[in-house]
């Protein structure tokens, strides 16, 4: 009896195993349609003629490799002087956000050695944790950072970037040109500048 | 273009710090430096150089365009450091218009100061055997 038993107990896990091994895959993905995929990030984008994340990464290297070589800069890293970037004007037809571009470009400077300072939206966090840390009450006076002692920029980054749109009866060609400036904020004087210009057309 | 780039001597012009290009150097061809995805037909690296200066590696490459038509192309740079490790993201893909016949120089400074050597990746949508065909850059997205 116990022999007759044994193969019919044996059978009922390899089935339930090979029924399980039928729905496993190697792929790490999760469930779904197929109709979602990851793309290449560094890719050359031409969807539109909008402007697209080739044109920003183009742009922000652009700018970043020609800030390097600024005696300024080189300078900055040397004696830890400091750098911000005030918001870049979008003179374009187009809704994007410029930070984009020189959050970019901070980060690569950074990566140099060039400390920057935060400002716009970010201040206003900024502001709120120091409160927070002096005025609320909450914190050992010997744990919590000081007022008075934030850091001022000595170099700004200050730019706009514009468009041209021209659009024939079966062709639209844009044309963008973003400027970037260095300035120095005590005196004013512009330290350095470079542009970069990118031409995009489609068939309509 | 074996021919060129055995031939056409890679100017690696060692001005200013000749030890930390040395290795950058080493080969001494064109083919070291350049990362063909697929065999370009039409376009030719027929001139490169390479110098470090104020601690950045500044390259300048010639392409040469040797159909009439005009040719796209798509190129980046892969940093690295003396030991062949990567020392910056993957830079974004380029891309270049080179005119029928035209000879086009390109120029790049590393990002980073931490750069001694460099590789050149270039596709050409036109290439014999490339993976890529019709106007797909690598990994392009195209509107379909």
């Amino acid at each position: 009896m116990s022999l007759i038993r044994k193969p019919q107990a044996l059978l009922l896990p390899a089935l339930l195993a090979l029924s399980l091994s039928a729905c496993q895959t190697t792929s790490p993905t999760a469930a779904g349609d197929g109709s979602v995929s990851y793309g290449d990030a560094r890719a050359v984008e031409t969807v539109t003629t909008d402007l697209g994340s080739t044109d920003i990464q183009m742009i922000a290297e652009k700018m970043t490799q020609s800030l390097l070589q600024t005696p300024e800069i080189r300078n900055a890293i040397k004696k830890r002087e400091l750098l911000m970037a005030s918001p870049v004007k979008n003179k374009t037809s187009e809704y994007f956000d410029t930070r984009l571009i020189t959050d970019t470009i901070l980060t690569q400077l950074q990566k140099n050695g060039v400390k920057y300072v935060i400002e716009g939206e970010d201040m206003q966090n900024q502001v709120d944790e120091l409160r927070r840390q002096n005025q609320s009450g909450l914190y050992k006076k010997s744990k919590s950072v000081k007022m008075g002692n934030m850091q001022g920029a000595k170099y700004r980054l200050d730019g706009s970037i514009s468009s041209i749109v021209k659009k024939g009866s079966n062709v639209k060609d844009v044309y963008y040109k973003m400027n970037l400036r260095l300035i120095e904020i005590e005196s004013g004087v512009v330290e350095w500048s470079e542009e970069k210009e990118i031409r995009k057309s489609a068939k309509r | 273009m074996k021919q060129i780039t055995m031939t056409a001597a890679l100017g690696l012009a060692l001005l200013g710090t000749p030890c930390a290009l040395q290795a950058a150097a080493e080969g001494g061809t064109i083919a070291s430096k350049v990362e063909e995805l697929g065999k370009m037909s039409y376009l030719k690296v027929t001139d490169m150089r390479a110098v470090k200066r104020d601690g950045l590696l500044r390259i300048q490459v010639t392409i040469s365009n040797t159909d009439n038509s005009n040719q796209q192309l798509y190129y980046r740079f892969r940093w690295l450091d003396d030991d062949g490790f990567t020392v910056w993201d993957e830079e974004a893909w380029k891309p270049e218009i080179i005119y029928g016949l035209q000879k086009k120089v390109i120029q790049a400074v590393s990002p980073t100061f931490k750069a001694t050597d460099f590789r050149l990746e270039l596709q050409s949508p036109k290439n014999e055997g490339a993976p890529f065909s019709g106007s797909n850059p690598p990994g392009g997205i195209t509107n379909q």
